[in-house]
């Protein structure tokens, strides 16, 4: 019982930080019809910088992620307009591939900037926990989600609220229409991919105080953010948040029946499954 | 048939005179590609890139079937590969079944494979077909990995060395698997032409422009997309078989490797030119020499520059022309013809 | 005694054999030494691939530092001078973590370079690829992959200088009930964790096979995906197993994962890691104060030969991580093997490293002190080593042989 309870607070507190890194690819998606599959790389970036900024500046990794989200956001909106723009009218076949260079070249852009090393960062409540009642809350993973839900808070107000996340609504649901009412939809897909990059760099950075940095940590979810994104239905922010929490804790429970070696299968499994039963479901959440 | 068309419509009176001239350019590379390895090293490191670069050609070919006929870019085409890959070689390690017929047994399990994804699949289109075929690649591999009694698990599984025998499948020198492969390249494009002139090739074509209006006009979508699959799956397995019998090691994170070959496959097709006939084989000659050098004149330098390199000749090309090298070359010739008749 | 005298007599029928070939490789190679007699002598080239990109690219980076390291030393000196003073040519490729590219690049410097021997490649998977293509060509493959399936397919090639995974799990079981005996404390429950890679599996046979021997159980066994992006899961169940021994098998990532959830959770059982990611200096580096007293396996350590190991401290600023030494080995035991055969034909080379003892510069940095490879091509001087963590330093723990401190056999909090 106890293990069982554990086992969801676990996987709520992992799955808080999943829905803000894979809100990015989902936002970027959404609003420009683009699947990226070098998005997990900018979480690989986000947490250099926010290393950096802890071993240069010494700051504490959850105010570097800030810095990472400001420095993220602006070298995306630069690539937006060098590398996303041109292909965004493109086949989805040189989409996925642009962006599979991109992968290359920023892991491999990374190791020749950084090199190989593994970094971590040292923080006073790497090591604390809370005890309530049986169950234990790691700090690092408390405070992470913390990060995540309220990020995830302010996005969501953004584009509720603000002018321009309205417009990047718009735009996502009617480019023509957006563009005819005095929307710059280009703009709105430079601030998109920017804050969608930005997002994952931001999460990258959260959780930087219990994981290691190297240039091919983004590889380790590259398929991890797309089962959370399609879970919640590819495009929608929320169904991200959702897809995210319940990757988490399924990933968490899997290990109490499973062993851990099949975590990923049972997760891929659920992937596929949950396509396969419910794909109109799905697709109806991609056109919205 | 289509080549030869669209050359004759270029409107070359030269050309239109020698409607013949495709096949006899065709036959000519072939009979040069068989006398290449003669006069180089039989076991050489030219020969050998020259194997892989067919051998990536013709799985190239085979994804083509799908991601270019069919319009579903796969990502998970390593699942087939391994399938026929440890089919043939288990099959080898355990009854000393010969290859040839353990590449037969490899093709008939990819086949219920691809029937059995097509299930989740058949409706899903663009990047929802792609991501689902990536997650079925790594479910491959966690499988492999898992099943250790069976598959030998993370340590990887040796073919049984037993050289010179062609009924064992397994030589000393590289020369053999060149000649195997290009019959293999040979055989992938032949099946695919056949398909894209075919019956299939125009309700597949017919698909791509308009499903709904495919389904209309009495198509079977599930059924034509279901056969593409198959058949692409089949031959991905059967060079599996092959690429075992090359390397005679491999490892379930090299058989089932999402960069190293399910993206690759697609890659190669895509560089060359999707949905072509040529274009795999553009794509591996182009592509798999350029590994090799990159590799050759850059790692030794500082680690990482030769993918880095790799990463960015690739959004290049995309930027570029997104349809492929064989387009560029068409716009090049064209351009030159137009210089040289002013 | 008769034992000993035996080996006596192989080694010196070794050696005339030994004297026989050269003598015929310098007979043959007369025509060329001559005409070489007035040109300066010609390089030797050797082959050096280690991932450069990718997962492992720290672990190939080190290694063709401690190559490099070694090659230079040896051309300074003067070179290989049985071979009319020689250089020692690096020629450095990525293997990538790709095991066909790999093959693909040996297969590259055999035929357009002419290496007289290809060094590599770290990775298990990596070096397996290799030696097929090795093999085939009859060019001698000098690794410290630990796989034991390397020299168990009666390749004539290979030439494994470190102990193998399974020697290594069983040394990590075995060591560490031993120090736990030895500060009163008895063992009866311990929990094996390990990535799910050719390392992590081979390692935890090991240790599987040792505890029982030992009559110990085995509370858990659990593989985990290498590249874990939450280690909690793994975390809750060794709470629950109530291990009073945990022995995780684990590259860095997972490493610090593991120890840093553990210390979360108020889990201070000892911590016996399988070398790799706990035996270098990131991982003191990560977790500072944490890490320290954390034991692990090594096939080798900087500590048992320091006037050489310094040498590399001192040019790359870091100490001298076990596959770099384990490199700079093979690289003194070829210098001395290509000296000792006066030529650089491969049967004449393989012959040399057959059979002979090497305990002269870098050739005796390993465990024993010297490098001797039995018929199969394995090492039979290595031993593995258990280190501790003790300040900034992997101290040599056990054997008592080869220690150079005390263990520290004390439950942390």
């Amino acid at each position: 019982m106890t293990q069982g309870l554990q086992a969801i607070v676990d996987g709520i507190l992992i799955g808080g930080v999943y829905a803000i890194v894979s809100s990015g690819l989902s936002l970027v998606f959404g609003i420009m019809g683009v699947v990226n599959f070098a998005h997990a790389e900018f979480l690989m970036v986000g947490m250099f910088v926010a290393y950096f900024a802890w071993a240069i500046l010494g700051l504490d990794p959850l105010i570097g992620s800030l810095i990472a989200l400001v420095v993220v956001f602006l070298a995306g909106a630069g690539l937006q307009r060098t590398l996303i723009r041109p292909i965004l009218k493109a086949p989805p076949v040189a989409q996925i591939f642009l962006t599979v260079g991109l992968m290359f070249t920023l892991e491999n852009g990374a190791l020749l900037l950084f090199g190989a090393d593994y970094r971590s960062v040292v923080t006073s409540y790497q090591t604390e926990s809370l005890h309530l009642g049986g169950i234990i809350v790691s700090m690092p993973y408390l405070f992470a989600f913390l990060m995540s839900v309220i990020s995830g808070g302010l996005l969501w107000a953004f584009m509720r609220y603000s002018r321009t996340g309205r417009a990047m609504r718009a735009t996502a649901q009617d480019p023509m229409a957006a563009k005819l009412v005095g929307i710059n939809t280009d703009r709105m897909h430079q601030i998109a991919f920017g804050l969608g990059v930005g997002l994952t760099a931001f999460g990258g950075a959260v959780i930087l105080p219990y994981l290691t940095v190297y240039p091919t940590v983004g590889s380790q979810y590259v398929v991890l953010m797309f089962t959370v994104v399609v879970l919640g239905g590819l495009g929608s922010v929320a169904g991200a948040v959702v897809g995210g929490l319940a990757v988490g804790v399924i990933q968490a429970l899997s290990a109490l029946v499973f062993p851990m070696q099949l975590q990923n299968l049972v997760l891929f499994v659920v992937f596929i499954a949950v396509l396969a039963l419910r794909p109109s479901g799905l697709l109806k959440g991609a056109s919205a | 048939m289509s080549l030869s068309s669209s050359l004759g419509n270029a409107g070359t009176p030269s050309l239109r005179t020698l409607p013949c001239r495709p096949v006899l350019l065709i036959a000519a590379a072939l009979g040069m590609a068989g006398l290449v390895p003669l006069g180089l090293d039989p076991q050489g490191y030219t020969l050998r890139v020259l194997t892989l670069t067919l051998l990536f050609a013709a799985m190239a070919q085979s994804w083509n079937i799908v991601g270019g006929l069919a319009n579903q870019i796969s990502l998970g085409h390593a699942g087939f590969f391994g399938i026929g890959a440890y089919t043939s070689t288990i099959l080898l390690r355990d009854l000393g079944v010969s290859p040839w017929l353990g590449m037969i047994a490899g093709m008939g399990l990819a086949g219920l494979a691809a029937a059995i994804l097509s299930v989740p699949t058949f409706r899903l289109k663009g990047h929802y077909f792609a991501l689902v075929t990536l997650a079925f690649g790594e479910v491959m591999r966690v499988i492999a990995n898992s099943w250790s009694s069976v598959t030998g698990g993370p340590v990887g599984i040796s073919v049984p060395f037993a050289p010179n025998s062609l009924w064992m499948f397994q030589y000393n020198t590289v020369r053999p698997y060149y000649y195997v492969s290009l019959i293999a390249l040979v055989l992938v494009s032949v099946v695919f032409w056949r398909i894209k002139t075919g019956a299939l090739g125009y309700r597949l074509r017919a698909i791509k422009e308009n499903p709904d209006a495919a389904e209309v006009i009495g198509i079977d979508t599930y059924r034509a997309k279901l056969m593409a699959g198959l058949v692409s799956a089949v031959l991905t397995a059967a060079l599996g078989t092959v690429y075992a019998q090359f390397s005679y090691f491999f490892d379930p994170d090299t058989i089932f490797g999402v960069a190293s070959i399910s993206v690759r496959m697609a890659l190669i097709a895509i560089v060359g030119g999707v949905s072509l006939t040529f274009g795999p084989i553009v794509g591996a000659f182009f592509i798999i020499p350029l590994e090799e050098i990159s590799n050759a004149a850059l790692a030794g330098r500082a680690a990482g520059l030769s993918a880095f390199v790799y990463g960015a000749l690739l959004i290049a090309i995309i930027l570029v022309k997104p349809q492929g090298l064989l387009a560029l070359f068409g716009d090049l010739y064209k351009r030159l013809r137009k210089e040289s008749s002013r | 005694m008769s034992k000993s005298a035996e080996d006596q007599r192989s080694s010196s029928l070794v050696v005339s054999r030994r004297t026989i070939l050269a003598g015929t490789g310098a007979a043959l190679a007369m025509p060329f030494i001559a005409r070489q007699g007035m040109a300066a002598a010609k390089d030797v080239n050797v082959g050096v691939v280690v991932p450069l990109s990718g997962a492992n690219a720290q672990f190939g980076i080190n290694s063709r530092n401690a190559i490099q390291l070694v090659a230079d030393e040896i051309n300074a000196a003067g070179g290989i001078k049985s071979l009319g003073g020689a250089k020692l040519n690096l020629i450095i490729a990525d293997s990538t973590s790709t095991p066909t590219t790999a093959a693909t690049v040996a297969q590259r410097m055999i035929s357009q370079n002419s290496v007289v021997a290809v060094l590599g490649a770290f990775a298990s998977s990596l070096t397996l690829a290799i030696s097929e293509v090795t093999e085939r060509r009859g060019i001698p493959l000098l690794t410290m992959s630990f796989s034991d399936v390397l020299t168990e397919r009666g390749f004539k090639n290979v030439f494994q200088v470190v102990s193998k995974g399974s020697t290594l799990g069983r040394a990590q079981f075995d060591y560490s009930v031993a120090l736990a005996k030895a500060s009163g404390e008895t063992i009866g429950k311990v929990a094996i964790m390990y990535e799910d890679t050719a390392y992590g599996t081979s390692q935890a046979e090991g240790l599987r096979q040792a505890a029982k021997a030992a009559g110990i159980a085995v509370v858990l066994d659990e593989a985990y995906p290498l590249g874990v992006t939450d280690a909690t899961p793994l975390i809750n169940k060794l709470r629950s197993s109530g291990a009073q021994l945990v022995f995780p098998v684990s590259y860095l990532n997972d490493s610090i994962l593991i120890v840093r959830t553990m210390r979360q959770q108020g889990l201070d059982i000892p911590t016996i890691g399988g070398a790799a990611g706990y035996v270098i200096p990131d991982f003191r580096k990560a977790l500072a104060d944490l890490g320290d007293g954390v034991l692990s396996i090594s096939p080798a350590n900087y500590d048992q030969a320091p006037e050489l190991t310094e040498r590399f401290r001192k040019r790359f600023g870091y100490f001298m991580v076990h596959e770099a030494i384990e490199h700079a080995a093979l690289t003194g035991v070829l210098a001395s093997a290509l000296e000792n055969a006066k030529s650089t034909a491969p049967d004449a080379l393989r012959a040399a490293l057959l059979g002979a003892t090497f305990d002269q510069g870098w050739a005796s940095v390993m465990t024993g002190g010297s490098v001797r490879f039995d018929e199969t091509g394995h090492n039979k001087n290595a031993y593995p080593v258990m280190v501790q963590w003790q300040k900034d330093e992997l101290v040599t723990v056990y054997p008592p042989e080869a220690a150079k401190g005390k263990a520290q056999w004390s439950k942390r909090g």
